[in-house]
């Protein structure tokens, strides 16, 4: 191990997150590689390992005899300061060589409040941050990860942005990437040609001009450069890349558990959810498949927990089948299976009895708005009555805690919608003194509101978030509805975070120096407490002359040209348009199982294949 | 009574704190399809106890982990297995029936190494043999237990004996000091000395638990 890194560990909390040397981690050897990529995430290890995306990825480079793929992560505070202090640079868990001599550097992202630390970490790397400055075509840096649907905040400081699944994506540009630096080409010049690769969208190739209010007027792509960049998808999930054997870290982690990937996609259609577009279409695994692949990471792993991982694991069309196939195996062997994403319907109610062998904690629902109307009008198929129904079991089979999820501030909330979260969970407390076996014990109902952040490539990308002060004012009309009831507990999520999350995630490329100012002066880790300051990130803002309002709080017209305009999802922007305008109607749009709504999606599968 | 395994925690393993090595031996039996004693009650877990945990950042080669195998693997099977379902720096080197009880543990041979990149002054040799050879070496030494938030401690009386050899660069320590009831951190000798000589502190000190000895001074196993 590193002299300086041996000296400096005895320093700092949790030194096992820096050493790497976890049983599956992969070591080859430096002389055999010709290609070395450094995946990066930027936050701890603990929230980094916990990324099945990033397993997958490590798993398919490596596969590959000449591919070298490292993992780093960002240092927490202590660790950066002695990295920093002894001229340590940034380097891989693996080998413990630094990052910046490696062929490729790719980061995973996945939330907005990360980006600053995407900046700290070139930085410890030892690199120039913007693209521009660092003109050898090696090392690359690059990004993937579900924020990349709108990358502009980070676009001069990243070379070019990989969109949607990487399994097959990765290799190819890799492919050429080695064809690259083996003939000697320029940075440009491979930046143009990877821009041919479906997926890969090269930000520097792109001019966007700007009308005078700040809004874009036009995104022109020049030197060949693809005027629509689609997500890649895999076309059939049985053929895709399963990690069965992945890194068992020797330290804890956030999720510490065998994860079994269901499907991908989502048929519900929530207007709000990202994810629920963006993940289009629907692709399940074959259950016995799945059954075999968890079974053999348990044996591989020793975990003593399996986690079913999906948008929507009800909506799973083999999930009685399946659990039964993995509660066989697991029953005896004392191996805890747990469901999340589960609807709030009878179902999955009888599914959780079943499961849930020992400890009866929480139950977490999501209905997300108060009332059916709301909930009707973002496309939350859920009823009150199936809702009712779930706790009403939940209670009567012993359960004793009930969360529930809300957000303020939805197209269309109104204050009746906002009273409506406490009705419901009044409701919910009435159906626990109903069906209590043990009204002794008492019952814990908590209700938490986020403030609702619009997203791209959603049917809300047009909405304004709701102001600071509205927000606050329904926060506080909540609270004095709720202020009586002793059971139920409310907990409001603080404004300050979200309202920086709508800036960044709708956002253009001027953001970048509001980014770049504030990693100046310290940003990092914003997504945690100890780290985030909310002042720094104003200041940003007016030391660059933007608004933060501007993007978080301003409706957009139907035609306005968005800084996400060149990345697309499959999904179309009339289909969304449509969907908007149904939400204003409150009129609800079927799942895609009951019928297929046209979004566009299907195009992706190739041979004209049906989502499913 | 249990059984127990002899290992050696080593190079990047040393980070490895006392409660997560705990949690990898019990995931390492089950990759190694090794079946173990589980706890008994609402939340059964593989049991598995380690001797005397070691300090995070220290090397050894005598750590011992007491369990109870209950099959899947026959005794001398176990260390070649075991070992190889281990993150990278755990060697098991034996598995056997435990035959004394731990109590009987009374010293630990540590080996402790100053580092001095710059070259070793020379002073820092007598200055070490001065401070062991005293009568007695009373020290504070942290403590939640005690309402002064620290207790005193005769470091002389916890050591059993002691030999000093230095290279240009190096200084090292070979002591065997009392395990348990109580046992010394070899730390608080690098501190005590540190305090004592400030000018001869080192640049960093490597620690290595090289052996476990009972009561005359044979290792335990």
């Amino acid at each position: 191990m590193n002299r300086i890194l041996e000296h400096i560990l005895p320093n700092v909390q949790k030194p096992a997150r820096y050493t790497g040397g976890e049983y599956n981690a992969v070591v080859k050897d430096r002389q055999s590689v010709t290609t070395r990529f450094a995946l990066c995430f930027p936050d701890t290890y603990e929230i980094g390992m916990s990324n099945l995306g990033c397993r997958i990825l490590y798993g398919v480079m490596n596969q590959e005899k000449h591919i070298w793929c490292e993992r780093c992560y960002a240092p927490w505070g202590d660790m950066e300061e002695e990295m920093r202090r002894e001229g340590l640079l940034l380097y891989g868990l693996e080998s413990g060589d630094p990052i910046c001599d490696f062929d490729i550097i790719g980061f995973s992202l996945g939330y907005e409040m990360a980006y600053s630390n995407v900046l700290n970490m070139l930085d410890l790397a030892g690199l120039p941050l913007r693209s521009s400055e660092r003109t050898d075509l090696t090392p690359l840096v690059i990004a993937g990860g579900t924020c990349c649907y709108n990358p502009e905040p980070l676009a001069p400081f990243v070379d070019f942005f990989v969109l949607g699944e990487g399994e097959e994506v990765t290799l190819e540009y890799i492919k050429l990437y080695e064809v690259a630096r083996d003939d000697g080409w320029s940075k440009e010049e491979f930046l143009q040609e990877v821009a041919q690769i479906p997926g890969i969208y090269v930000p520097s190739l792109y001019d966007v001009s700007y009308w005078e209010d700040g809004r874009v007027k036009a995104i022109t792509p020049k030197d060949g450069a693809p005027a629509t960049v689609t997500k890649r998808i895999i076309q059939n999930m049985d053929q895709a890349y399963f990690p069965v054997k992945t890194i068992i870290p020797s330290t804890e982690i956030v999720h510490d558990r065998v994860m079994l990937e269901l499907f991908r996609g989502c048929i519900r259609g929530c207007r709000f959810c990202q994810a629920g577009y963006a993940y289009r279409p629907v692709r399940s695994r074959n259950p016995k498949l799945l059954a075999e692949y968890g079974k053999a990471a348990c044996e591989d792993s020793g975990y003593q927990e399996m986690t079913l991982s999906s948008l929507s694991s009800t909506d799973y069309p083999c999930l009685m089948e399946l659990c039964d196939d993995l509660l066989e195996y697991c029953a005896p062997r004392d191996i805890g299976l747990s469901l999340p994403s589960l609807r709030a319907d009878t179902f999955s109610m009888n599914l959780m009895e079943r499961l849930q062998r020992v400890r009866k904690g929480g139950l977490t629902f999501a209905p997300e708005a108060g009332t059916q109307r709301l909930r009707d009008a973002i496309n939350k198929n859920l009823r009150e009555e199936d809702l009712m129904q779930s706790v009403r079991t939940a209670f009567s089979g012993g359960w004793s805690g009930v969360k529930l999820y809300f957000m303020l501030g939805l197209p269309t909330e109104t204050d009746e919608d906002v009273l409506g979260i406490a009705d419901l969970a009044r409701k919910v407390y009435f159906a626990w003194r109903e069906c209590t076996p043990n009204k002794a014990r008492g019952v814990r109902i908590t209700v938490s509101t986020s403030w609702f952040v619009p997203k791209p490539h959603t049917a809300f990308q047009w909405d304004a978030q709701i102001p600071v002060e509205e927000y606050q004012r329904r926060v506080n009309l909540l609270r004095d509805a709720l202020k009586r009831d002793k059971s139920i507990t409310y907990n409001w999520h603080d404004p300050q975070t979200s309202y920086l999350e709508a800036i960044f995630s709708r956002g253009d490329r001027r953001l970048a120096d509001v980014l770049e100012w504030a990693w100046q002066h310290g940003a990092k880790m914003d997504s945690w407490s100890e780290y985030f300051d909310y002042q720094r990130w104003m200041d940003a803002l007016d030391a660059c002359g933007l608004d933060g309002d501007f993007y978080a709080h301003r409706v957009r017209e139907k035609d306005e040209v968005f800084p996400w305009s060149v990345p697309s999802v499959g999904v179309s922007r009339d289909f969304l348009w449509r969907e908007r305008e149904l939400c204003y109607q409150s009129q609800t749009t079927p799942d895609c199982r009951t019928r297929c709504s046209a979004c566009g999606a299907n195009q992706l599968l190739t041979g004209g294949g049906r989502c499913g | 009574m249990a059984d127990r395994l002899l290992f050696s925690k080593t190079g990047r393993a040393k980070y490895i704190s006392h409660l997560d090595l705990m949690r990898t031996f019990q995931r390492a039996f089950a990759r190694a399809h090794i079946q173990i004693k589980h706890t008994e009650g609402f939340n059964p877990h593989p049991f598995v106890s380690i001797a005397l945990p070691l300090s995070v950042g220290y090397s050894s080669q005598c750590e011992i982990l007491e369990f109870t195998l209950l099959g899947g693997a026959s005794p001398e099977e176990v260390p070649e297995r075991l070992t190889a379902a281990m993150p990278e720096g755990i060697v098991v080197h034996q598995c056997y029936p435990a035959q004394r009880k731990l109590k009987e543990l009374a010293y630990i041979n540590y080996i402790m190494n100053f580092e001095y990149p710059e070259g070793r002054p020379q002073e820092a040799e007598p200055a070490m043999r001065e401070l062991l050879s005293r009568e007695s070496l009373v020290v504070h030494k942290k403590s939640n237990k005690s309402k002064q938030g620290y207790t005193e401690v005769d470091l002389i009386s916890l050591i059993r004996g002691w030999n000093l050899e230095c290279q240009s660069d190096t200084m090292t320590l070979d002591a065997v000091l009392c395990a348990q009831n109580p046992g010394l951190n070899p730390e608080l000798i690098r501190a005590t000395f540190c305090e004592c000589y400030p000018q001869f502190s080192p640049d960093f000190v490597t620690f290595h638990r090289r052996d476990v000895l009972d009561q005359e001074g044979h290792p335990f196993r």
